[in-house]
């Protein structure tokens, strides 16, 4: 092995390095990103789920009271096992527990019930419960530890939710997002790359028919797949869905949508493919942390939300929840919102690219 | 007095520092063959992409059949040739050709490629042709729309002598009907078999005419002795 040879690959790379800021800042600021909202997601307070308490009084009330000095919860006191349940529904409430006054025959039942689509509250709500249980039973029970008989209920899903049922669904259309923006950024990139860009822009076409003509051969393909990835989820993973599959397949295909026009947007900034590779990470991973999949919008800091709700899969997240898990249609207002926020950005992105390519090459 | 397909005036350009045009002045005939000859980085290209708008030029006045350029419709009827052969390489010969006829609004693709000798290979795809084939497909393509005017930026590179002969050949028959091609490059006998010639430098048209007028100009016998005569007048 030649020393000399070897170092002269070295240098001629970083010297390359020297000439390409845009690699070099990915390379560096990147990382500081990503783990920086990694940090702000996962280094915040857990959230505190909103539960509601329906005490009988006696060691119920006891429990209740210690519930209160919870920190991992946030307590409601309610007088009625049918008010926790409208606020539930309402969404005022992540769960509710109905607390009994004393035991029978030694047992002491308490009811639990979720809201059922978040896997955080699932955990939370019987962990805060069995910590309380313990201090405010020796506060204010009958001397003799009455055994616990917890029965736990879900309003949305059933207990046999898994994660994948959580996750799987808001998944589908990371995969469809994340695959349909590489392969349309890369293959535009192509089109200017081996020239046949330039050949375009000296012909008669209009820029807009550049752009479309991308956009709805892309979209043939994404929605394909999107099919595929959605039979594959719910045939062959078994994925929980109470909602109608055609509107989860309408909100998937409109994610892809989405990302065929904003790859084609992207990538008029990038010169070389090599570029528009470089671009994924910073569309790409900051989606998957930011647009709820992983961690609630709401637990976010507050400016933090505002960049999530500035991002197209935050809104396609929400809807495919609201339709696969609590049964939402066309009717429900928040999928609405999540629609029409889809089509608006594919319509805002997909003019942008047009006026964006430019016609001249130099 | 014959029309003329393109007429530049003072046409400016420059990337930086450097001005690529320099105030062009070129009058080409309609029908007749155009040579812009000059050494790499005399502004060929950049003349040729103002024609077409890839370039938007910084001053003069650039007229494309009849019409101030830029000016999209009349795209439609020019035939533009990138350098290097800008072609679909997964598509097969005849499916690059039928796009790019599309694209201007039909063409006769199979006279395109047996124009340059490929209607053989039309089924072959473009990936796995020949540098000199690749070539002569992105000629194919530029002609496919039967345009009337041929903006041709070195077309004849990595093409060999013999079909080389025969393209100019089927070029000059085009020329006789009516078709007006302006044809970069930087090898003199190629330039020789225009009816013009323009020869540039320094984003500078530094002198124009046949090629008899200009040798007897220059008072040489070769046309590279001319060039070189021309050139170096001007310093």
């Amino acid at each position: 092995m030649n020393l000399r040879r070897t170092l002269a690959i070295t240098v001629r790379l970083l010297a390359q390095f020297r000439h390409d800021h845009r690699t070099l800042a990915i390379l560096f600021v990147t990382p500081l990103i990503v783990f920086g909202l990694f940090a702000l997601l996962f280094r915040t307070d857990a959230t505190e789920p909103r539960v509601g308490v329906v005490s009988e009084g006696g060691i119920g009330e006891a429990i209740s009271e210690s519930l209160g000095d919870s920190d991992r919860i946030e307590l409601v006191e309610l007088g009625a096992a049918s008010e926790a349940d409208a606020l539930l529904r309402e969404g005022e409430l992540d769960a509710y527990l109905l607390l009994p006054a004393a035991p029978s025959d030694g047992v002491l039942p308490i009811e639990i019930v979720l809201e059922g689509t978040d896997q955080q509250v699932r955990g939370i709500v019987p962990a805060a419960l069995q910590e309380s249980v313990a201090g405010g039973m020796r506060a204010g029970g009958p001397p003799g530890v009455p055994e616990l008989e917890v029965e736990v209920r879900s309003l949305f899903g059933d207990e046999d939710l898994d994660t994948l049922d959580l996750f799987g669904g808001p998944f589908i259309g990371l995969i469809v997002f994340f695959l349909v923006y590489v392969v349309t950024s890369v293959s535009f990139l192509r089109e200017r790359s081996q020239g046949t860009l330039e050949r375009l822009m000296a012909s008669p076409l209009r820029r807009a028919e550049v752009v479309v003509g991308y956009m709805l051969g892309f979209l043939v393909v994404a929605v394909v797949q999107a099919v595929e990835v959605l039979a594959f989820g719910l045939l062959v993973l078994d994925l929980y869905n109470v909602g109608s599959v055609l509107l989860v397949f309408a909100i998937e295909a409109l994610l892809a949508l989405a990302a065929v026009n904003l790859g084609i947007f992207l990538s008029t900034f990038a010169r070389t493919e090599f570029q528009a590779v470089q671009f994924i990470p910073l569309v790409i991973v900051p989606q998957i942390l930011l647009s709820g999949l992983i961690v609630p919008v709401e637990s976010e800091p507050e400016w933090l939300q505002v960049v999530s709700n500035a991002l197209p899969l935050t809104y396609a997240v929400e809807a495919l929840r609201e339709v696969m898990l609590r049964g939402a249609d066309l009717a429900t207002t928040s999928v609405q919102v999540d629609l029409a926020v889809l089509v608006g950005f594919c319509i805002v992105v997909i003019l942008a690219a047009a006026m964006t390519l430019r016609r001249e090459v130099a | 007095m014959t029309p003329m397909a393109i007429e530049a005036n003072g046409v400016r350009k420059r990337f930086g520092d450097v001005a690529a045009l320099d105030g062009v002045h070129l009058a080409v005939p309609a029908g007749s063959v155009y040579a812009l000859l000059g050494p790499n980085g005399a502004g060929k290209t950049t003349l040729i992409r103002a024609l077409v708008g890839l370039v938007r030029t910084d001053g003069g006045e650039l007229h494309v059949l009849g019409q101030r350029m830029p000016q999209r419709e009349v795209l439609g009827r020019i035939g533009y040739m990138t350098q290097a052969a800008a072609l679909y390489p997964d598509l097969t010969a005849e499916e690059n050709a039928r796009f790019f006829a599309r694209v201007h609004g039909g063409g006769d693709v199979e006279w395109a490629l047996r124009f340059v000798d490929l209607w053989e290979r039309r089924r072959s795809v473009t990936a796995t042709l020949s540098g000199g084939m690749r070539t002569r497909l992105s000629l194919a393509c530029t002609l496919v729309h039967r345009p009337s005017l041929l903006l041709l930026d070195e077309p004849t590179v990595g093409v060999d002598p013999q079909l080389r002969a025969q393209l100019w050949d089927g070029l000059r028959e085009m020329a006789a009907d009516g078709v007006t091609i302006l044809v970069s490059s930087h090898v003199m006998d190629e330039a020789e078999r225009a009816d013009r010639l323009g020869l540039i430098r320094g984003g500078r048209l530094l002198a124009e005419g046949t090629v008899p007028e200009l040798l007897a100009r220059a008072g040489v016998d070769r046309l590279e002795d001319a060039f070189l005569a021309l050139t170096e007048a001007d310093r």
